[in-house]
């Protein structure tokens, strides 16, 4: 419980920090904001000209395609909030050995490296993103149930998004540039904002089981319009903490590489 | 006459050198080059093949907007192939050498911060040029380029050409305008959103509505990809409208990326912003 406690009191600091840091930059504070939301829109808006055409993709008419977007979207907003900066920063961390710094101090160093630098900027388009996700989800429409589990899965979704983004990002680890890991993570996002069922076979199984990307929105959208598909929900439950544990194993392993600056 | 051979012969040494040290820097890492440039576009196209092979759901009579499914997966294919030529990346850094006070070292270069960025570019466009050829012959080995001529290709690449100077005076003036602002890659994340999806790289032009094509047709927007497509498909031959607009804007670009040189660097102080 204290040790919880402590690890609270340094995020409300990260929290503090990142505020003031990001309060003095103010155009890029703004930009900021408008880059989430041209992506927001675009993305909607791409799907929208589609079904101007057609009138199923897959087997899902245009609602039910729009929410499991917004639904991306909100895990997309979640992940820009709390940890997308941190990703690049660890790019530029291990090159420099400025990484030594963080390794002795008294927390895990995963909670350090990736929950250190918090994005206000995005949190202010919270509004826009659960705009689009409820304005969707009651055109689907979901159930009463699935509306309360909603904020659950979306919190399950964005840590299934945080563990496989962390694994991949150990790869930094063993290359003497590790930007390219970072745009390697963007793919895999780009990866996962599509349903499953636009993949072939091999690549729908590659991304369900190997590497559990396709869960991370599928899983979650498909049980809340159908609340009896369990084996989705237990799939990407099974997956957190299999990919979870892995994590960790890797993560101590990337650390004995380490070899501070220049490694 | 003899003044300009005189210069030409003092300046393309060094301007060979200059593109010769770029190409190194991008294939040093070839890993992370691959990474960066190759496999977005690589990515990109396999998620819209799989998008569009799901929305005909394997139905060849299927037209959308006078697309079937072969045209619309052969439009995607060049959609990468204009990608990967026209949309480099070679201005990343300015807005780095300005924050951190590393244009301060171009001084005393026997070129300027101008011309060192545009030799890089040079040498990334050889490089992507390369890359972008391999790509088409492998595709076209696999039959899924149909009735591709040379002069298609001829005109296609030229064009092509033309769109990464545009994209380069583009990038160029989001990395200068980091004497003022702190994170410039903001900018070009925007630009890249408003690019994809206003040129016509996910879905083709014809799929949107009519009043915001005809609104498109007065930006720069589709002749950065719709139209460079159009002309690798044969649809399009010399494109004499897309030079002359593109044209225009650049020269655009160009004025306001003078202003914003000689206004940023008068507040340059040498020691980081």
């Amino acid at each position: 419980m204290s040790s919880i406690k402590h690890y609270l009191s340094v995020y409300k600091k990260f929290i503090e920090t990142s505020f003031s840091v990001q309060l003095s930059f103010r155009t890029s504070f703004a930009l900021l904001i408008f880059m989430d939301l041209f992506f927001y829109i675009s993305t909607l808006a791409t799907v929208d000209f589609i079904y101007d055409h057609v009138a199923v993709i897959g087997p899902w008419e245009k609602n039910k395609l729009m929410f499991f977007i917004s639904f991306m979207l909100c895990v997309d907003h979640l992940h820009m909030t709390l940890l997308s900066e941190s990703f690049w920063v660890l790019s530029r961390q291990i090159r420099t050995g400025e990484l030594d710094f963080i390794l002795l101090k008294p927390v895990h160093s995963i909670f350090t490296i990736f929950f250190r630098y918090i994005r206000p900027s995005s949190l202010t388009n919270t509004i826009a993103a659960w705009g689009f996700l409820i304005y969707f989800g009651s055109k689907v429409p979901l159930t009463t149930t699935a509306w309360l589990i909603l904020p659950i899965l979306l919190i399950m979704a964005f840590i299934l998004l945080a563990i496989i983004e962390i694994i991949i990002s150990t790869a930094m680890f063993w290359l003497t540039e590790g930007l390219g890991i970072n745009f390697l993570r963007m793919q895999i996002q780009s990866l996962a904002r599509w349903p499953d069922y636009i993949y072939k076979v091999l690549a729908r199984r590659l991304f369900t089981v190997l590497m559990p990307i396709l869960l991370i929105g599928s899983a979650p959208v498909r049980f809340m319009l159908d609340l009896k598909s369990w084996d989705y929900i237990a799939g990407m439950i099974a997956a957190i903490f299999v990919f979870g544990f892995l994590m960790f194993k890797i993560w101590s392993r990337a650390l004995i590489r380490y070899e501070s600056a220049s490694s | 006459m003899e003044k300009i051979i005189n210069t030409l012969q003092r300046s393309l040494p060094k301007w060979w050198q200059t593109i010769k040290i770029s190409w190194s820097n991008y294939t040093a890492y070839r890993l992370n080059f691959f990474l960066q440039i190759i496999g977005p576009a690589l990515v990109f196209f396999f998620v819209k093949y799989n998008l569009w092979t799901s929305v005909y759901n394997g139905d060849p009579e299927l037209v959308i907007k006078g697309y079937n499914l072969d045209q619309m997966i052969t439009y995607h294919i060049w959609s990468m192939v204009v990608g990967l030529l026209a949309q480099g990346m070679s201005a990343l850094n300015l807005a780095e050498d300005i924050r951190m006070g590393r244009i301060s070292s171009y001084l005393i270069y026997p070129m300027n911060f101008w011309e060192y960025h545009t030799a890089g570019f040079i040498a990334f466009e050889t490089l992507q040029t390369f890359i972008s050829i391999l790509t088409i012959i492998v595709i076209s080995l696999f039959g899924l380029l149909p009735g591709l001529t040379l002069s298609a290709l001829f005109y296609g690449f030229t064009y092509c050409i033309y769109v990464s100077l545009f994209w380069f005076v583009l990038q160029y003036l989001t990395g200068i305008i980091g004497f003022w602002l702190e994170e410039t890659w903001i900018l070009r994340v925007i630009l890249s959103i408003l690019t994809a999806f206003l040129s016509g790289a996910i879905i083709p032009l014809e799929l949107y509505p009519e009043w915001l094509v005809n609104l498109l047709n007065y930006t720069p927007f589709p002749y950065l990809t719709y139209y460079p497509i159009k002309i690798f498909m044969g649809e399009i031959g010399f494109f004499t409208k897309g030079y002359m607009i593109l044209g225009f804007w650049m020269v655009v670009l160009l004025i306001v990326n003078k202003i914003i040189w000689k206004k940023g660097i008068r507040m340059y102080t040498a020691a980081g912003m």
